[in-house]
């Protein structure tokens, strides 16, 4: 139990960290933040429109004091308001959030359904045809980036045989079939990256797991091959595979952002990109913040699963 | 090196290209040119045109140049102050390594492209700000490198030395560090580079990397989706560009890192299973009606890159019932193989090849998977040299004891838990309940061989291997596992196959001994007779060389031949004072040297009679 309060705390501090990061990031920028907030393509800004700007960010009050509001709003929940159109940024999350979500969620499921399977099957027989094929085809996943590979979905599939629609999106209300057929393509760009990490990991984790001196031990007592593979090997080859797999996370979270914006997914990713475009930096900041600390709730959340699974951590 | 050649010269090829594009005479890639709008292939355009009529082949070409230039610009900038980082705090540590190594980590904490759009958002985009965020993404590896590098150098007793005579800082740690660090520095850079061209396309993709005009892989994706309808080739090119290079600086990762890093395998010549062999070509032997276990002939062959070796020579021996029998030999001899081999517990890559081995009325090397997995943990069952790593460190011990019982008979969870609790107390553990309950890193390394010796004994085995039980425990914890083993011996009537190094042991617990060298039985007989008057020129050796009272331990000169290189005729020749030309003339057999007494020396008999004239 100790041992779980003391990790909750290190995410804590963690994120306490993040949102420092995050918060001097406008400080650190050499020159005036307002003003280059306002300067597109080497022209100045007009003086008044960068007095306005510091007075509405609150960059005339002395910095320590600019922290502390900027982290007190953050234990309230208020992560400001848009820039442009006064927005209240936690509002926009809220709506988007669920919907980034539900695509993290299927791409995971899809990739762990696909790849514990087959990098365990892969590292069995390894050498085999299986494996050679499989390997090879994860090689060139993790080569193709995942807007390319979105990209050559939507032209094969919906220009050129024109059996998925190209993209868009449908609340799971009003129409569940087509809200989960428009999902089906950006959970897919999703769990082609992940899918091909996770296959690694596992073949390579069960390889570790078949030479220990347990799985000797385990077949000197005479268990059935089955058992031995279940409780033996694949039980003690998932935990390092599950925390590669949470610091993956920050890369495939990234990579939604790519994947949201091919798809036309009205997660986070549409206003996260027309905020950067716009330049409206509150709003960048929320929605980085929340990713970030969802990235750390998840690395979290697989630490607890690790020790789980293995006693040893509990102890430690 | 064979892995680095192919994607080696791809990636070089890209770099050449991208470095030659002024040379190549093409196009100016940014020159538009509405007439020719989405042209296909044409004079002077292989490729076409894209939709502001510009030619697509020295785009791709002068784009590689762009990515390229932004990624290596970014890598190389991370690696210097990166690789400083880690050498100033590893060097320095204490405040050194907070301000320079584990600040770094906090950029891993964030996801690379949300990082990338934080920056972007406040400094807009442009080729300076991506080189500007891809540098601080790939910081904290270089340092994390170094750093590492840094403290194992340090230890060296070499650097103390220099240090202590007062050489300034700086020198050692580039003389002695740098050298150390620059094959993992070189990895980490190829996957930095790998790594930022993936971010720099997908950031110019979304609009917010390089800035248009300038051709960049992203951008051209980027534009040719809006046509895709009319022109797909205009995606695909850059698509299938961008993939083939990041898949040949993936590979050349890999094979860089298997190179600098042996460890991680690849170079490591994989070995081909291969099934076993027909059945034995030696008549069935007739075993004594007592006996327990009789090998004869076994061989073991395992099939490596310098041809097939036999670890594991024509071994014969038998155990009765209630006898334990102890096989000594030095490290290499084979002993274990040859357990390993009767247990149906070799590697793939090992077999059978010739011999049989009869557990009562059943033969063990060719009976089906099956059949072995019943007698496995039921008649005849094994204790591991390394109770450390021998027990699954994930499951209750009292669960890995059930586990045994529950694979060989048709009883309840409850009754199999209720009967590990028996064995539990049986082998001495005080309190069974709650050990039971434990995992094994809570147990001592005695405790841990009372559970897998529980474990072995769950089915009421007719035989028992231990393979150097004690050797990994304390001394006082080998002679009470010791003691527990002979007890049981006493109490059961199981026959026991005890491997060891270790005389001293032999004589402690064992009735009769086969002393392996090189892979065959050189001798063996009844504990008493071997010691009393050992007949081959080894088994004296290593009787010679066990400390006793006054006489200084005598070494045996020379070492266990590998078994790609034993010699011909006697194996043991080459090491031995008594060898003559004729000991290497041919394979030897097991002679006969009385009842129950084996014995492979060409001269055994000369020696023997010489032996009694002059007492050693």
């Amino acid at each position: 139990m100790l041992w779980v309060l003391r990790r909750i705390g290190i995410s804590i501090a963690l994120a306490w960290l993040v949102a420092t990061i995050v918060f001097m990031t406008l400080h650190m920028v050499p020159g005036d933040p307002a003003e280059l907030l306002l300067s597109t393509g080497g022209t100045m800004p007009d003086p008044a429109a960068v007095a306005e700007l510091r007075e509405r960010l609150g960059l005339e009050r002395p910095l320590l004091e600019q922290y502390g509001a900027f982290l007190s709003g953050l234990t309230r929940g208020d992560l400001g308001v848009s820039l442009i159109d006064e927005y209240p940024v936690l509002e926009e999350i809220a709506l988007r959030l669920p919907r980034t979500l539900e695509l993290i969620l299927a791409g995971t499921l899809l990739s762990v359904v696909v790849a514990l399977p087959a990098g365990t099957y892969a590292a069995l027989h390894r050498g085999g045809a299986f494996d050679r094929i499989a390997s090879g085809l994860a090689a060139l996943l993790l080569a193709v980036p995942v807007f390319v590979v979105g990209t050559l979905l939507i032209l094969v599939l919906a220009q050129m045989l024109r059996i998925m629609p190209a993209g868009g999106y449908v609340a799971l209300a009003d129409d569940p079939l087509r809200h989960l057929t428009l999902l089906a393509m950006p959970a897919l760009a999703i769990a082609k990256g992940l899918s091909a990490v996770l296959f690694r990991m596992t073949r390579a984790s069960v390889l570790d797991s078949l030479s220990r001196d347990y799985v000797r031990t385990a077949r000197a007592k005479g268990l059935t091959a089955r058992r031995v593979l279940v409780h033996h090997v694949v039980r003690n080859a998932l935990t390092p595979v599950l925390t590669v797999l949470g610091l993956h996370m920050g890369t495939l979270l990234g990579g939604t952002v790519l994947v949201e914006y091919v798809f036309n997914w009205p997660g986070l990713s549409t206003p996260l990109l027309r905020a950067v475009e716009a330049r409206d930096y509150p709003m960048v900041v929320g929605i980085v913040l929340t990713i970030s600390g969802l990235f750390l709730l998840i690395n979290l959340i697989m630490d607890l699963l690790y020790a789980a699974l293995d006693p040893r951590i509990r102890a430690a | 090196m064979k892995r680095l050649l192919i994607p080696g010269t791809l990636v070089a090829l890209i770099l050449l290209a991208a470095l030659a594009a002024p040379l190549l005479g093409l196009p100016d890639p940014v020159r538009q040119d509405i007439a020719h709008r989405l042209a296909g292939p044409m004079e002077g355009s292989p490729l076409g045109r894209d939709e502001f009529g510009r030619d697509v082949f020295s785009r791709l070409i002068w784009g590689a140049r762009t990515s390229l230039g932004v990624a290596f610009a970014s890598a190389l900038i991370a690696g210097v102050i990166g690789t400083a980082f880690g050498l100033i705090g590893g060097w320095f540590r204490g405040l050194g390594e907070l301000l320079t190594v584990r600040s770094m980590d906090v950029i891993l904490c964030f996801p690379p492209v949300l990082l990338a759009l934080l920056v972007v958002t406040l400094m807009g985009p442009g080729a300076g700000t991506l080189i500007l965020v891809l540098s601080v993404l790939y910081l904290p590896g270089f340092a994390r490198v170094t750093y590492a590098e840094v403290l194992s150098a340090r230890s060296h007793d070499y650097v103390e030395a220099v240090r202590a005579l007062g050489a300034p800082a700086p020198r050692i740690l580039l003389r002695t560090v740098l050298p150390n660090v620059a094959g993992p520095v070189l990895v980490q850079l190829s996957l930095a580079v790998a790594s930022a061209v993936v971010l720099e396309s997908g950031l110019s993709f979304l609009g917010l990397g390089v800035v248009p005009p300038a051709p960049s892989w992203g951008l051209m994706i980027r534009g040719a989706r809006a046509t895709m309808e009319q022109a797909p080739m205009l995606l695909f090119w850059p698509c299938a560009v961008l993939t083939l290079t990041i898949l040949a600086m993936n590979l050349l990762c890999d094979a860089l890192r298997d190179a600098v890093d042996p460890r991680t395998g690849g170079t490591r010549s994989r070995l081909r299973a291969r099934d076993r062999l027909l059945p034995g070509l030696l008549p069935a032997a007739k075993p004594a009606p007592d006996t327990v276990l009789a090998v004869r002939g076994l061989t073991v062959e395992i099939d490596t890159p310098r041809g097939p070796i036999r670890p594991v020579q024509d071994v014969s021996f038998d155990v009765r019932a209630g006898e334990t029998l102890a096989i000594v030999g030095e490290s290499g001899s084979g002993k274990s193989v040859t357990t390993t081999a009767l247990m149906g517990l070799l590697p793939s890559v090992a077999r059978i090849a010739a011999g049989e081995a009869w557990l009562g009325g059943t033969e063990l090397l060719r009976l089906p998977e099956e059949g072995m997995r019943r007698l496995r943990g039921g008649a005849m069952s094994m204790v591991f040299q390394d109770p450390m790593s021998s027990l699954n460190p994930v499951h209750r011990t009292g669960d890995q004891v059930a586990e045994a019982i529950l694979a060989h008979r048709p009883i309840s969870r409850a009754e199999a838990w209720r009967q590990a609790e028996a064995l539990f107390r049986r082998v001495g553990i005080a309190d069974p309940e709650r050990r039971m309950r434990a995992f094994p890193h809570e147990m001592s390394g005695g405790m841990k061989q009372r559970v897998m010796i529980a474990m072995a004994l769950a089915n009421r085995p007719k035989l028992l291997i231990c393979d150097e039980p004690t050797t990994a425990l304390d001394v006082t914890v080998q002679a009470q596992i010791l003691d527990l083993l002979a007890e049981l011996r006493r109490d059961t009537g199981t026959a026991i196959i005890f491997i060891t190094h270790s005389l001293g042991v032999v004589a402690e617990i064992a009735d009769r001994v086969a002393v392996m060298y090189a892979g065959q039985i050189v001798e063996q007989g009844s504990v008493a007779e071997v010691f009393q008057a050992p007949l081959h020129p080894y088994t004296r050796a290593l009787l010679a060389a066990v400390p006793e009272g006054d006489t200084p331990p005598a070494g045996i000169p020379g070492i266990v031949p590998p078994p790609h290189a034993f010699p011909e005729g006697c194996r043991f020749a080459p090491r031995c004072a008594h060898a003559r030309p004729k000991c290497s003339a041919g394979a030897l057999p097991l002679e006969e040297a009385g009842p129950g007494r084996d014995v492979r020396c060409a001269r055994w008999q000369e020696l023997a009679c010489r032996s009694e004239e002059v007492p050693a």
